[in-house]
């Protein structure tokens, strides 16, 4: 292993715990802020959303001017509506689980138990999909949209940095008077509270960071089709050959710091998806539980309602295989992909609002009924 | 009304995200009258810092006196009428 691979490891730990640790300050739950929007009718947190996309367009598009980076990232491609079932799935699926993928995780660092379920439930999910990978080349392929465009600039033939220009300061105007009005601020009661706000300019900040690191931005759900690999290929190894999804190498690029071309996959083995999401997936744990026991916090309770150990399992499993549908998860699209445009992150967008919103209906009708 | 208030405490630590936040809702419906004249006080044992935030923010706004304390390893929250 080359400096250069150390260096991303430790660098992508690091933005991973201070990610963690943001998180579990703010409470920078994405899926309870889409879940919110219809079961309270609360927009406070989505705005800050608004306001990390808004600090990240013109980060991007000045990194990507640099050469630095090329731009999209690897792992998008040109749309289709795949994105936006997969959407539509997650958006289910993060409600029933309490949290998305990084917000079971920061959860799960800070000792929640339904985040260890919701975890759990997110290995066995992004595994299923493996054995379903077949019949859903044949559904994505009557999917596909026709464009090659992966991201609006693309499909408008305009240059991107056109559009930051265009968009940055209708978006700056409009949450300056947020700022002005209070809407973007929570009364912290909790000890050691940050400012969701001040959470999504941190995390705006490192999602730059990360694009700097490795050459995208946050993003950790093929991970846990490899942890599922990783525990399928000792225990069922003849079934684990026969599964295609594991010999796929979506992942084939040479990382910014250098380093040569390197390559990964879902797959069971230590490969770049590894290199690049396991720091990132461990910090994130660390960097809440070490918030949540600075603050004295940190508590595991295994006793939970039957009815939410089951939505916790089952929305990890939803959230498991949508993420492997959309492909991704809300971090990687929101974050990373509407800050570039890509045409797969507004799919994926227009998918999660109503799934967020069946999803909130099955929670109050099923699980914790009003 | 009554010099000391009946105090109903329930113990949601540990729960999925949102049902703190649902069950303080149900809770200061369902007991409305109670709460306004001073019968009762809900007290609300949590660990989840959004709901606590959450409840602060909602119940408040009903015109509830919403007090949070911190205790080991999580939240008191007790919502009563603000007197």
């Amino acid at each position: 292993m080359s400096s250069i691979h150390l260096s991303m490891i430790a660098g992508g730990f690091l933005l991973g715990a201070l990610a963690g640790f943001l998180m579990h300050r703010s409470d920078y739950c994405v899926a309870g802020m889409f879940r919110d929007l219809f079961l309270f009718r609360a927009t406070r947190m989505l705005k800050t959303l608004l306001l990390l996309i808004t600090v990240s367009l013109p980060l991007f598009e000045l990194i990507r001017l640099t050469g630095f980076v090329s731009v999209p990232f690897p792992f998008f491609g040109p749309p289709s509506l795949t994105n936006l079932l997969g959407g539509f799935l997650f958006g289910i699926g993060m409600v029933l689980a309490g949290g998305c993928v990084v917000g079971t995780l920061y959860r799960l660092g800070a000792g929640s138990f339904p985040g260890l379920l919701a975890f759990l439930g997110l290995v066995a999910g992004s595994t299923l999909f493996a054995g379903l990978y077949p019949q859903w080349t044949h559904v994505s392929r009557a999917l596909a949209l026709p464009t090659k465009a992966v991201t609006l600039p693309q499909l408008l033939g305009l240059p991107s940095w056109l559009l930051v220009l265009l968009l940055v300061p209708v978006l700056v105007t409009l949450i300056w008077r947020w700022f002005r009005d209070g809407s973007l601020y929570r009364s912290g009661v909790v000890d050691g509270y940050l400012q969701p706000w001040q959470a999504a300019l941190g995390l705006a900040l490192l999602g730059g960071a990360s694009v700097l690191l490795v050459g995208m931005p946050l993003g950790i759900t093929t991970s846990y089709a490899k942890f599922g690999a990783m525990l399928l290929a000792p225990l069922a190894p003849e079934y684990y050959a026969s599964l295609n999804y594991f010999q796929l190498v979506p992942l084939r690029y040479t990382p910014p710091l250098g380093g040569g071309l390197i390559s990964g996959g879902p797959g069971f083995g230590l490969d770049a998806v590894a290199l690049v999401q396991f720091p990132l997936i461990l910090g994130i744990v660390a960097g809440s539980a070490w918030s949540a026991i600075r603050l004295g916090e940190w508590r595991l309770q295994i006793k939970l309602p039957w009815r939410q150990v089951i939505s916790a399992v089952l929305g990890g499993i939803i959230m498991g295989l949508a993420s492997r549908m959309a492909p991704a998860c809300n971090i990687w699209h929101l974050f990373g992909g509407l800050p570039i445009f890509a045409l797969q992150s507004f799919l994926f967008l227009a998918g999660l609002f109503p799934g967020a919103w069946l999803g909130g209906l099955l929670l109050t009708r099923l699980v914790i009924p009003r | 009304m009554p010099d000391v208030p009946v105090c109903k405490e329930i113990d949601l630590r540990g729960q999925i995200c949102p049902s703190t936040l649902l069950t303080a809702l149900r809770e200061t419906n369902t007991n409305k009258t109670e709460l306004r004249s001073g019968e009762l006080k809900l007290v609300i044992l949590t660990d989840n810092r959004n709901s606590t935030t959450h409840i602060s923010e909602s119940i408040g706004a009903m015109g509830y006196r919403v007090e949070v304390v911190k205790e080991q390893e999580y939240y008191r929250i007790t919502i009563d009428r603000i007197s």
